[in-house]
């Protein structure tokens, strides 16, 4: 290389070029280095979480101790000699932990979260992929439970694979048209998508409340409580780990296994996911290398959704079985899939641990699993948002750049 | 010829543009006439008027003019379902509803909130920062708002909503330095840290709200110390104008004076025309000796003390109570008023007003129709901010800097 | 001597990350003089004038006003201290009004907090008179010329107060008349006491306007001489530190059958004007065609419409028989128009992917390169592996970000994967923009070999030198019009005049 051509080389930031915000966002979480980053990430947000428990005159570390036992996570500390029952069948086997014990109840309630957790993350990471901020997850997941309770309250006499296929499907193609409206909008008016996702998420929350609502079509047979039947026993996903009526864990859990393994692929095998991350680097770019822009939107909005309306059907086949007014105004999954995604800087496994970071905590502050008199769940609840506030505020950060700034301070100008 | 004899009165009435203002203007006429005092109750004046509205945007549409046609057709469109549903109610649910003269004071009243925000969004976004946390800022001044009120009534007897509204806006600058630091000095994308604020605001005031006022909620007796309404005894015998402005509580009267000293400091002052040279061209600001950053954080923070003071209004002075997330997406829409009014003051205000006429509207709504269908209807200002970032704001192009961290050479 | 220096700059030294901007750079200026500071792209002349007008702190040296130290530690102090810059990319605010522009910061006030917009248009009113720079306080920025907008640049600087203006590459973006104009503005400066700091890289220029001539190669001075005695040869040497051989070795064209035409096409820009008029012209198989023009006179939409990146409103594209006038960028792609976009950083790369996925940028589609909607990565892999040894590409594996590699090597990676795609017709829109001589030399081979492979070479260049070097026909477009053509042997003073609109001048007389 000559020295003319050194100089040309870009600096890392030319002066007064700043990338603008879809690369930031698609660039910073694409590296390798991104490890490190959510780890202090995550512990900066847990201190700063207990600096508030402190303040409000309570011991911060036996609140998270509480809240950890509630998680279920110690039970892979108990090791010993168990015997468990093979999923589906009768038969016992060897197991070095003991499927029965309550912490393992608590196991089946994290994970059971986690579940809808990874789906809406990997909704979110979806569209960052893309350059867009499909903050509706919440709204694309309402859909999704929407059309889960009113598919498996109707057809009762369905052969059960398809009633709850059909379930899932349904619910899937609900939040990906969901998302797909806000998609449409971006493409052909360019209408921000921040915003017009928000507005969606508060016409589901009414459509929703109004759907299941008193004297609401699909309120069940009881005509003074706001809830909806039960979805017929064909539309439920087998459990496999617990008792149904305890909310066992589903197989449910798998579906969103798999579907990491899907959003890695289509991510990183497949045109579609080129043009997507082409898309979300440089428009301009995509667009002069033949890439249709506005296509790429909505299709990453509406499989963004997709991901989203699983996560509702998941949630209704797999436990809930029913959902009121109450469920759908106090619904907050979207939004931790926010927190997961960024946290797992829009990786499939980086979503994936994250989501099980989040289910763990919100199953760990929950009424269910926190003890009262040591922490209120309804403070946990909120101690959660502020987490997820923070690790939000601090996963964006791009270290180095803190590291540049404070050095330009030291030195007095 | 034709063009010349097309543009008599300075307007060009073959354009394609007037002609799908045209088309907006006759879709919402189409809903106005089946609604009271004309009450027409014959569905077919809407659907005519609809059709015509329809027409008259696919027309401006195969112009080239997609925003103006596509707006027509969708006003169109809701003139049609709106004036056929209204012909189909009864004339008593009717003017249940549409009471003009309430309705126009309710519509102030819950514009006023989204006026505050959108005016603090002004002066952000002017200024280069794009603030997606006036949501966020909206709730902490409605808590910190009532907090400080409350905190007050022991010991300063009369005083309780000024130093409410001093808390909130404290409050909203703490939030809104936050965002400005991670905006301008740590360069993250500021979609991004706003969000982070509204999730912070959420939590925070949600944990103190628990932590303080728990179970029972805040005191029922706010209401007698809240922010005062203004009673304007003169204008009560006045027709209509005086049940609409005879009892406004003192912040709307605020957010018209903060209206006006806005569009002043903004384009009438050199601090404003710093702060616009700021969200468009950074560098040329720079060059001349402008701290781009001393102004981004002025107006950043600035913008978190105004949206604060309409969060306090919307609990101190009109709610009179704090719940967990009250101020459910008011913000945003706040947002979408800013930009569907092109980051200018006054329409921007009328933004807020169609918006505020659609909580009104929905706020009534179930007074005829039962609570069930009035569940429902609180949906419409979301699906009308909808609409408007649809078909009208579309690509409306902001200040050019806005989003874009600026690094000083 | 007689002249004491208004301003001196001692032993300034800048250093960037890897880079030695200003290497021990000493400078001075007279009063009353234009004293032209001459380089080479990246020579280090925009770091000094930047230290000089507050933007950068150099590392060492000192600057003396008056022979009095001075610190400029932000364009605030340099502004105090009567110095004023004319920016290559102007400094202007383009939704706001000429008087708006020129008094921000300083504005005129009215009862102490308002802005007193008379006063500000009767000040810039006055400054224009005095100095002869007509402009309107009323317009809008953007909706003046260039030309205007400079001279608003330069009103900016004299309503501070002025006494030292630098102009850095004022002439880039004017046309050789509206330069001229410029030349008679500074030389009324000149005549009324400011001392003026001319930056460019173009000898003539230089030669006509300054009285001392400083050049600049890396960083450092290579000498400070009068402008009386020196020719384009001398300062040539100085400049580039050997003679400037910028010929290409080619020989005659043998053009075959048309595979671009273009009839009768008009193209609307995103103002909603009309930016590309009525322009016909066809390219022929094995053939180059320069189109020659100042910037933004409808280069960038006539290519944008042929490479199908914007519809045209009227007219037709044709390549090679197929009617491409309404068809998308990957339509065009499939018809074999490859495109060698005017900036790669805009459009030409995805700095964060990788050069293998750069590469694919336009095959991803297609097999080998992926296979029912999947792609494979093999395969990618080796056409990457391939290309970059092929092209000398340096400075990255496949797996490198592009933007990790300098400019010379990116536009090669750009230049790879257009030929490689094997067009039949070549758009290569400023390909040597920003490159040092070395990497030019490669592009202009490899655009002539495309010519002798039987390609249709559309070459679109700001520098005349380029396409005077390697067109054998040369169109020149003005305002969206296509003004004349002309053989490779025409002289840049030929197309210069018809580059300013002579020539239509001339036919609109015919």
């Amino acid at each position: 290389m000559s020295d003319a051509d050194l100089e040309q080389a870009p600096p890392p930031l030319p002066p007064g070029e700043v990338p603008s915000p879809s690369q930031q966002l698609t660039s910073r979480f694409g590296g390798l280095s991104g490890v490190v980053a959510p780890i202090i990430t995550t512990v900066i947000a847990f201190i700063m979480g207990g600096l508030v428990v402190l303040f409000t005159g309570k011991n911060p570390l036996k609140v998270y101790h509480a809240v950890f036992n509630g998680t279920g996570i110690n039970w892979f500390f108990h090791v010993g000699n168990h015997h468990a029952r093979v999923p589906f069948s009768t038969h016992k086997m060897w197991f070095p932990w003991d499927t029965a014990s309550i912490a393992a109840g608590n196991l089946q309630q994290t994970l059971l979260l986690t579940t809808p957790i990874i789906l809406t993350g990997l909704a979110l990471a979806f569209a960052f992929r893309c350059g867009l901020f499909n903050i509706g997850g919440q709204g694309q997941y309402t859909a999704g439970t929407i059309f889960a309770v009113w598919l498996g309250t109707s057809f009762v006499h369905l052969n059960p694979f398809l009633h709850v296929m059909l379930c899932l499907i349904a619910g899937t193609l609900a939040g990906a048209v969901w998302a797909g409206i806000a998609g449409i909008l971006k493409a052909t008016v360019g209408a921000h998508e921040v915003i017009s996702t928000i507005m969606l998420n508060w016409i589901a929350y009414w459509v929703g409340s109004y759907l299941f609502g008193e004297g609401g079509p699909l309120q069940g047979s009881q005509p003074s409580i706001p809830i909806s039947n039960d979805i017929a026993e064909g539309a439920k996903l087998p459990v496999f780990w617990g008792i149904a009526l305890l909310q066992g864990l589903s197989v449910g859990i798998f579906i969103a296994i798999g579907m990491l393994v899907v959003y890695w692929l289509i991510i990183n095998r497949t045109t579609l996911g080129f043009e997507v991350r082409a898309v979300g680097f440089n428009p301009e770019a995509a667009r002069y290398g033949g890439v249709s822009v506005a296509r790429n939107y909505f299709l990453a909005m509406a499989i963004s959704g997709s991901f989203a309306g699983l996560a509702g059907a998941l949630d209704i086949t797999g436990w809930e079985y029913r959902i009121g007014e109450n469920d759908i105004q106090a619904s907050s999954i979207g939004f931790i899939g926010l927190a997961a995604a960024l946290l797992g800087r829009n990786t499939a496994l980086g979503a994936g641990v994250a989501s099980l970071l989040f289910g763990a905590l919100i199953n760990g502050t929950s009424g269910r699993q926190l003890d009262p008199s040591i922490f209120r769940p309804d403070l946990a609840g909120n101690l959660t948002t502020i987490i997820q506030g923070l690790v939000i505020l601090f996963v964006g950060l791009n270290l180095g750049g803190i590291g540049l700034w404070l050095k330009k301070r030291r030195k007095p100008a | 010829m034709t063009a010349i004899a097309a543009r008599v009165g300075g307007i060009r009435w073959t354009d394609a543009k007037t002609i799908g203002i045209a088309g907006i203007a006759i879709g919402a006429i189409a809903f106005w006439l089946a609604l009271p005092p004309l009450a027409s109750r014959t569905a077919v004046l809407p659907i005519l008027l609809g059709i015509l509205a329809i027409a008259a945007g696919i027309w401006t549409w195969s112009r080239e003019q997609h925003r103006i046609g596509g707006g027509a057709v969708a006003a169109g469109v809701l003139g049609i379902i709106f004036g056929v549903l209204a012909t189909r109610s009864s004339e008593a649910h009717l003017d249940t509803v549409v009471v003009w003269s309430a309705l126009l004071a309710a519509t102030l009243r819950y514009a006023t909130p989204l006026t505050f925000a959108a005016i603090g969004g002004l002066f952000c976004e002017r200024s280069g920062v794009i603030n997606v946390a006036l949501e966020g800022m909206l709730l902490t001044g409605a808590f910190f708002g009532i907090w400080g009120a409350i905190w007050a009534h022991g010991w300063a007897p009369g005083w309780e909503w000024v130093i409410g509204l001093i808390t909130a806006s404290l409050a909203g600058m703490a939030m809104a330095a936050v965002h400005a630091f991670w905006a301008i000095h740590l360069k993250v994308d500021q979609i991004i840290s706003g969000t982070a604020i509204n999730f912070l605001a959420l939590g925070i005031t949600g944990y103190i709200f628990i932590d303080k006022y728990g179970d029972s909620g805040t005191p029922g007796n706010v209401a007698d110390y809240g922010i005062p309404d203004v009673h304007l005894h003169f204008l009560n015998n006045w027709y209509f104008v005086g049940p609409i402005l005879g009892q406004l509580n003192l912040m709307i009267w605020l957010s018209f004076v903060l209206l006006i000293a806005t569009y002043i400091f903004v384009f009438r002052t050199p601090y404003g025309l710093r702060l616009r040279s700021v969200g468009e061209h950074p560098r040329a600001a720079d060059t001349v000796g402008i701290s781009v950053y001393k102004i981004r954080y002025m107006a950043v923070i600035g913008s978190g003390a105004i949206a604060a003071m309409g969060g306090a209004y919307l609990s101190l002075g009109f709610v009179h109570s704090f719940n967990e997330n009250m101020t459910s997406g008011t913000g945003f829409i706040g947002l979408a008023a800013l930009v569907f009014g092109k980051w200018r003051p006054f329409p921007t205000w009328c933004a807020t007003l169609l918006f505020g006429f659609s909580s009104a509207l929905s706020d009534r709504l179930p007074n005829a129709y039962g609570n069930q269908w009035g569940t429902l209807f609180n949906a419409l200002p979301y699906v009308l901010t909808i609409v408007a970032v649809a078909g009208v704001i579309g690509r409306s192009i902001g200040p050019a800097a806005a989003g874009r961290p600026y690094e000083k050479q | 001597m007689a002249d004491a220096p208004l301003l001196e700059l001692r032993a300034i030294t800048k250093r960037f990350p890897g880079v030695l901007a200003n290497d021990d750079v000493n400078f001075d200026l007279r009063r009353g003089e234009v004293h032209a500071l001459l380089g080479e792209n990246g020579a280090g002349k925009s770091t000094l004038m930047n230290i000089l007008y507050g933007l950068y702190t150099p590392d060492s040296g000192e600057i003396l006003l008056d022979g009095k130290h001075i610190d400029l530690g932000s364009t605030k102090a340099a502004i105090e201290h009567g110095i004023g810059m004319v920016h290559q990319h102007f400094m202007l605010i383009p939704v706001m009004t000429v008087a708006e522009n020129i008094v921000l910061a300083t504005e005129p006030r009215h009862m102490g907090v308002l802005l007193d917009y008379d006063a500000a248009r009767k000040r810039v009113r006055e400054l224009s008179e005095r100095y002869g720079l007509a402009v309107d306080p009323d317009s809008r920025i953007d909706r003046i010329t260039v030309g205007q907008q400079q001279r608003v640049e330069i009103l900016k600087a004299l309503y501070r107060g002025a006494e030292i203006l630098i102009l850095d590459e004022p002439t880039a973006v004017l046309t050789p008349q509206e330069a001229q104009e410029l030349f008679e503005i500074i030389r009324s400066l000149k005549s009324q006491g400011k001392s003026i700091i001319f930056i460019s890289h173009k000898l003539n220029e230089v030669l006509d306007i300054a009285d001392r001539i400083t050049t600049l190669r890396r960083g450092v001075v290579v000498d400070t001489i009068p402008a009386e005695g020196a020719t384009e040869e001398s300062l040539a040497r100085m400049m580039v530190g050997r003679e400037v051989l910028l010929r290409v070795d080619k020989h005659a064209s043998t053009p075959g059958a048309p595979l671009l035409q273009v009839e009768d096409l008009s193209v609307i820009d995103d103002r909603g004007l009309e930016a590309v008029r009525d322009v016909s012209f066809e390219v022929r198989g094995g053939e180059i065609v320069g189109l020659a023009g100042v910037d933004a006179n409808g280069q960038s939409e006539l290519i944008d419409a042929i490479a199908g990146l914007r519809n045209p409103a009227a007219g037709r594209v044709v390549v090679d028989g197929h009617d491409l006038t309404h068809a998308n960028a990957k339509e065009a792609l499939e018809a074999g128009v490859g495109h060698i976009p005017e900036d790669r950083h805009r459009r030409g790369l995805i700095l964060p992917f990788s050069l293998t996925e750069n590469i694919a940028l336009h095959g991803y589609r297609t097999p080998p390169n992926s296979r029912n909607g999947f792609l494979n990565l093999g395969t990618m892999l080796s056409r990457a592996r391939r290309l970059l040894k092929e092209f000398d590409v340096r400075g990255g594996q496949p797996s490198t970000p592009a933007g990790a590699l300098s400019g010379g090597n990116q536009q090669k990676v750009v230049l790879a994967r257009e030929i490689d795609g094997d067009p039949k017709v070549l758009i290569a829109a400023q390909p040597t923009r920003g490159l040092d001589v070395g990497a030019i030399e490669f592009v202009h081979r490899r655009l002539v070999e495309q010519r002798d492979a039987g390609r249709a070479v559309f070459l679109v260049s700001l520098e005349l030198e380029e396409v005077l070097s390697l067109s054998d026909r040369i169109l020149v477009i003005y305002e969206g019009r296509i003004v004349g053509e002309f053989p490779p042997t025409a002289t840049e003073e030929e197309l210069g005049f018809a580059m300013t609109g002579g020539k239509r001048g001339e036919e609109a007389a015919a």
